[in-house]
């Protein structure tokens, strides 16, 4: 049996909600003064005072105000498989993917990725505004992981994605906001690795465009890719998913198919209204 | 059984990676996006500046003007013999790429933050560009310098004591010197900013000290038996003295002056290197 694509083993991430933390080269001089002087350290009293998050808190670390983003997440992800993650804001969903995808670093835990990743955390990340067009399909298909090679042999079924020949060689910044999130679309639905992290950026093109591309996405998965797909729309979970998870405060809380994934999500935030 | 070539590609990604971990076949893999990013920023530097590509040739010349009425004319500081003109270009030459590649590449991560957050490529890819199209000003303003360099020789009086000579076949190993010295800088400036944020408003104070500390204005041969170790322990003075000693047979060369630049410039490259990699790994989480 091939192993898993992607592996997660109890992975977690702490964050420092930044009170504490020294920011400036002046305030930890400051404070390394106060400490010489025999003075308590004011920085530290105001953390302990204005503690956000309360002791008693499933998430709260081992710190006053870190807290713990991602708390001991295990799951498998095999080749080809669509894996839907769901949860409310905060949940620690994109933070999942910004591990995955090498931005930052775990805490803890560890994960093992088996193929070429790419990252959709955001659209059109490194468009340059006086940069026309053709340059920065070039340029954004570059910092998203394409070649240069692939990004020819696939340009022009790129500007026709888009749908903006015209104004090609037009700089960015001459463009609508819509044909801006087009041509960044048209560029990140080419991506061809073999494992791709997507998170909540469907949201902001058009119905029409949105459909195009959550097409696009389920003719890539028929080709052996695997993808990681965050969503805040169950419709498009539910289309494109074949497995789905639930992240609750840092942890999975359900893990199965996306249908029930879903059904188990709506059932529990109806729950808490009540 | 395997079928897929699935070790080629496994990553593992665990926390606290030893600090020698670099990402060297990534670096190798991304090298189309150093490309484009150097055209990025050749180009973006070039549609903001006043006067378009001229700026590139009239920033230093008119920086060669004031030294040469304030402190050839004014105050006539010596200049080895040679016309003010030719020794001010001479260092600033080496002077200014040295400078732009430092201020470039020591705000690499404050300045990329927005990039860095959202997707993953090496993080060494930035401060490269930075002194590959840096470099491409620098040979627009080493021709410059050529035509001066030409017209005195032969159309002026000093001809004579120009004397462009073999240490010029040494001249690549001096810019790359300048290069991975400015870099190492820059990635250790890079690291502390991470942590310390104001520190990048020293960097302009730091940069102008450090300009008065190398011999650009002044002759290394005239910084007096009692000073001199603070030309000798500064690694752009050689590099400085080699410059005008390469293109006008002029100022101070000692080989282990050289070797002594070279082995503090690959000291803090490399010290840098380790320092920039370790923070770059989680420096996306305090932004
Ligand atoms: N750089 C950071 N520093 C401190 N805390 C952070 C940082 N980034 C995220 N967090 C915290 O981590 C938790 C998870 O955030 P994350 O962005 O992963 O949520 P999410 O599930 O993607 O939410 P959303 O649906 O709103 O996108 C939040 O409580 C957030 O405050
Ligand atoms: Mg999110």
């Amino acid at each position: 049996m091939p192993k898993p694509i992607i592996q997660v083993e109890k992975l977690s991430k702490l964050y420092d909600l930044g009170v504490v933390g020294a920011t400036t080269f002046r305030d930890s001089m400051e404070r390394r003064i106060l400490n010489l002087l025999g003075q308590p350290d004011k920085t530290r009293k105001i953390g302990l005072k204005h503690r956000t998050i309360a002791l008693d808190d499933p998430q709260a670390g081992p710190d006053p105000n870190s807290i713990w983003a991602l708390k001991d997440i295990s799951f498998t992800v095999e080749r080809g498989e669509i894996l839907g993650i769901i949860g409310r804001n905060g949940a620690g969903k994109s933070t999942l993917l910004k591990i995955l995808s090498r931005i930052t670093e775990p805490t803890e835990g560890k994960a093992v990725i088996r193929g070429r990743v790419s990252s959709l955390l955001e659209i059109g990340t490194g468009f340059h505004p006086e940069l026309t067009g053709r340059d920065n399909i070039y340029l954004n298909g570059c910092i998203l992981g394409m070649r240069k090679l692939e990004i020819d042999s696939k340009f022009d079924e790129i500007v026709a994605f888009s749908g903006i020949e015209k104004f090609l060689d037009t700089p960015v910044k001459r463009y609508s906001s819509g044909m801006f999130v087009r041509l960044a679309f048209a560029v990140a639905a080419h991506l061809e690795p073999e494992i791709l992290f997507i998170d909540e950026v469907l949201s902001v093109g058009d119905f029409d465009f949105q459909q195009k591309c959550l097409r696009k996405i389920g003719e890539v998965s028929k080709e052996g890719r695997t993808i990681i797909f965050v969503s805040h729309s169950m419709n498009a979970i539910e289309t494109i998913c074949s497995r789905g998870i639930i992240l609750s405060q840092g942890r999975v809380v359900f893990e199965g198919s996306q249908l029930d994934a879903i059904r188990c999500y709506i059932a529990s935030s109806t729950e808490n209204k009540k | 059984m395997d079928t897929h070539k699935e070790r080629d590609y496994e990553f593992i990604i665990q926390p606290n990676k030893s600090w020698f971990y670099f990402d060297w076949k990534g670096l190798s893999y991304y090298r189309d996006l150093l490309f484009f990013i150097v055209k990025r920023d050749f180009y973006s530097k070039y549609k903001q500046a006043v006067l378009g590509p001229f700026w590139f040739i009239i920033s230093p010349l008119a920086t060669t003007l004031v030294f040469t009425v304030v402190f050839g004319n004014m105050i006539k500081i010596p200049t080895d013999g040679m016309p003010p003109v030719l020794f001010y270009l001479c260092g600033l030459l080496a002077w200014r790429y040295f400078v732009a590649c430092l201020n470039g590449t020591s705000d690499t991560l404050v300045s990329n933050a927005h990039l860095f957050g959202k997707v993953y490529f090496p993080r060494l890819i930035p401060p490269i560009a930075v002194v590959i199209s840096n470099f491409f000003s620098f040979i627009l303003e080493l021709i410059v310098f050529l035509v001066f360099i030409f017209y005195f020789k032969f159309f002026t009086l000093a001809d004579s004591k120009i004397q462009p000579n073999f240490i010029i076949f040494l001249l690549p190993l001096l810019v790359i010197q300048i290069a991975i010295l400015s870099m190492g800088i820059g990635l250790w400036i890079s690291a502390l900013t991470a942590k310390y944020r104001d520190l990048i408003f020293l960097m302009g104070f730091l940069t102008q000290l450090w300009m008065y500390a190398t011999p650009v204005i002044y002759p290394a041969s005239m910084v007096s038996q009692k000073w001199r170790i603070f030309i000798v322990v500064n690694p752009m003075s050689s590099v400085v003295e080699a410059f005008r000693y390469a293109f006008l047979g002029v100022g101070l060369l000692r080989v282990d002056y050289l070797l002594f630049s070279a082995v503090a410039t690959l000291v803090i490259f490399l010290s840098g290197l380790l320092v920039f990699n370790k923070a770059e790994k989680t420096f996306i989480d305090t932004v």
